[in-house]
């Protein structure tokens, strides 16, 4: 199975609303990563603010951030290797890399889950 | 008219809470009544949370985050939590490690993203919350006081557990705004706990702190009515600064006098279902141990030297900001200051000076507690001046309609729901505002924009980054609305654009009016204007009591005349409110 790890810029929230207007494209990315999670996929997702450690500790990270800024934000690793830059994959890819359907990640589970607040660390 | 306020028999609570607006006096009430309980026997400690607090200058003592004694008082400490240095320190703890590790323009992306007012606020939050529910403290002292920050940020403060706990609960998705601050979801409970305290009637007592002037009461029973419906019930205003007499042949005194009893006359119903005290209007500053001990005998007049030159004469009036921006063809005009010091008027003012000058004016207010419809009441306006307003509230519900709307095409029920939550943000309605006035701004032609409120610093640095980051990256662009991306440039230009900064010849008032500026700076904007409103020492009182604080302004005049502001108006303090275009076109005369 495929390992993706997605690399945000900093931002104030997963779906952007905090900025001048909502990207349908965050909340899209957030809805998708959050199914995949549900179906058990190894996708992880990293925020610039809120964990630093992980874009300083992953080289592959680190050298494109030297070599381009934070404008190459969002990088998105499949097993470790920088499969995009600047911008998230598309249901499409998701679907290829996790070998699923686009349809299904549109499916939502139907009830709200819990949160366990010491896992939020 | 009012009871004296006198701490010993009022206050019976461990926990003694201040709130009003910058510039009514809380620090020094807070002191006076600090050092009043401390002489009465019991053992207190006195703590500031205020970033433009003046306790050390107050006591001349410095002072930290743990309690030092206060020389001169037995039983009386005080300590000094700055927010701001929280948040700093917050920041660093945060970002410093990574100095170095990662390029140092991400490493900027990072510290912005953390310098927002949440920051600042859940830091002070955070250093509150740890001495309120902390047993080892608590039980060593009779009382603790804390003098709080100006209303609207003590709002927030006071507000924020109720927020987080629900916030925290509700949190389906774990990220969200938590973001940078997710380190103290641990600290739930501590919140809980602090909430639980402040609306227990034996432990807490809310001092309102007001002076006798219309605007700062409606302020107080804006904030009275705020924190009741949170739970803070046992409440007690103060009516602080109350001039016990007047000179009949001195012009000013007698108008002074008599604004203060009219605006009484205004208390608001829900004021007045609190107990209410008073505290004389004085000449001498509240510093130093002796002097906060004059303050409830009731001392007004201690000998001062008397004569002085007038150094304001060649400072400009508003018609020296009229003509400036009027011959530069500024397009742009924002007022900006802290709720009290005027803001609104001056914006008022500036639109009407406009219009007299010959230019088309639209004129527009943010600013919850400014009422433009009162400041014009049902005057016949001149067909040059046109008047609109934005009411943050329905900006904030319109924008979240807005992007539920939007988004509910590609949305399902549980999508939106993630959605909705994120948009309860508090960054939500500085945006929302921002698209609001963009809109104003977008539809004027030919017109000079006149608003009384401006964006902060922050808000503009981080919708120039999501401008950015939308070019950069076409695909992902969310629909930056067109009068956004028109507006942002324009802001920045100096040609198009004068912030003014209105404050009041006040320590207060001076520091948070610096740090709004030092804000703004950060954004690249320099203000163009800094505008002393309601200067007694611009008048000419021979009134002593009035006359002795119009003394105490020259400290503060000269700060902002000399070391803050690129150029520097003043504004005599005026007979009368001034409501209708042509009362307002006084200030301009």
């Amino acid at each position: 199975m495929k390992k993706v790890e997605i690399f945000d810029p900093a931002m104030c929230c997963s779906t952007g609303v905090c900025g001048p207007s909502v990207d349908p494209e965050l909340t899209r990315v957030a809805s998708a990563i959050y199914s995949l999670k549900e179906k058990g996929f190894d996708i992880k997702r990293y925020q610039l603010t809120n964990d630093p450690g992980k874009f300083a500790e992953n080289s592959e990270v680190n050298n494109v951030l030297h070599e381009k800024g934070p404008d190459a934000l969002p990088i998105i690793l499949v097993d470790n290797q920088v499969a995009r830059v600047g911008s998230y994959p598309s249901n499409e890819e998701f679907a290829e890399w996790f070998n699923v359907t686009p349809e299904e990640l549109r499916e939502k589970p139907k009830a709200r889950v819990s949160i366990d607040i010491n896992s939020l660390k | 008219m009012f009871q004296a306020f006198h701490p010993k028999n009022v206050v019976n609570t461990p926990f003694l809470f201040l709130t009003g607006k910058g510039g009514v006096g809380k620090t020094s009430t807070a002191c006076a009544t600090a050092v009043a309980l401390a002489d009465s026997g019991k053992k207190v400690l006195l703590i500031s949370t205020d970033p433009a607090s003046n306790l050390q200058d107050v006591f001349g003592l410095e002072l930290t985050n743990s309690p030092k004694e206060v020389p001169g008082v037995e039983n009386l400490f005080a300590s000094n939590l700055d927010p701001e240095a929280a948040a700093r320190a917050y920041r660093e703890k945060v970002v410093g490690p990574y100095r170095g590790k990662l390029p140092e323009s991400v490493v900027a992306t990072m510290e912005e993203q953390l310098s927002g007012a949440c920051t600042v606020e859940i830091a002070a939050f955070d250093e509150f919350t740890n001495l309120l529910t902390n047993p080892e403290i608590i039980e060593q002292y009779d009382h603790i006081i804390f003098d709080t920050a100006p209303t609207g940020h003590t709002l927030r403060l006071l507000q924020l557990p109720t927020a987080w706990n629900g916030f925290l609960e509700e949190s389906t998705h774990g990220a969200s705004c938590l973001g940078p601050l997710s380190g103290l979801a641990d600290k739930k409970n501590l919140y809980s706990k602090s909430v639980e305290v402040l609306s227990e009637p034996s432990m807490t007592t809310l001092l309102l702190v007001t002076r006798p002037d219309v605007s700062s009461l409606v302020e107080a029973d804006r904030a009275s009515m705020e924190l009741k419906e949170i739970g803070i019930k046992s409440q007690i205003l103060i009516v602080n600064g109350l001039l016990q007499s007047y000179l009949k042949e001195d012009e000013v005194s007698s108008a002074f006098y008599h604004r203060q009893r009219n605006a009484l006359k205004q208390i608001p119903e829900n004021l007045k279902q609190n107990e209410i005290y008073s505290l004389p209007f004085v000449s001498y500053s509240l510093t130093g141990v002796e002097n906060l001990r004059y303050l409830f005998k009731q001392y007004s007049i201690p000998s001062m030297e008397l004569s002085f030159e007038n150094e304001t004469d060649n400072l400009p009036r508003l018609n020296g900001v009229i003509n400036d921006v009027s011959s530069d063809h500024t397009r742009l005009i924002f007022s900006m200051g802290k709720g009290g010091v005027g803001k609104t008027t001056v914006a008022s003012a500036i639109a009407i000076g406009l219009v007299e000058t010959g230019h088309k004016v639209h004129l527009t207010t943010t600013d919850p507690a400014a009422h433009l419809s009162h400041q014009f009441q049902s005057d016949e306006l001149n067909q040059n001046l046109t008047i609109s307003s934005i009411n943050p509230k329905v900006e904030v519900e319109k924008y979240k309609a807005d992007v539920l709307a939007n988004a509910s095409k590609d949305l399902d029920e549980e999508g939106l729901a993630y959605l909705e939550e994120d948009l309860n943000s508090p960054c939500t309605e500085e945006i929302a505002v921002f698209r609001a006035f963009a809109e104003v701004v977008a539809k004027t032609e030919n017109e000079i924009v006149v608003i009384d409120t401006a964006p902060t610093g922050h808000t503009l640095l981080l919708l120039d980054a999501a401008q950015s980051y939308s070019k950069e990256i076409a695909r992902s662009t969310g629909d930056v609305p067109d009068s956004v991306l028109k507006l942002l440039p324009r802001i920045r230009n100096p040609k198009e654009t004068a912030v003014v900064i209105v404050t009041l010849a006040e320590a207060t008032p001076v520091l948070e009016a610096s740090r709004l500026q030092d804000d703004l700076r950060r954004a690249n904007i320099e203000p163009k204007w800094w505008v002393i409103n309601q200067s007694l020492y611009a008048t000419n009182t021979i009134d002593p009591i009035l006359r002795g604080k119009a003394i105490a302004e020259i400290e503060w005049i000269h700060e902002v005349n000399e070391k803050l502001a690129k150029k520097c108006s003043i504004i005599p303090w005026q007979h009368e409110e001034k409501v209708g275009y042509e009362k307002l076109k006084d200030y301009i005369d």
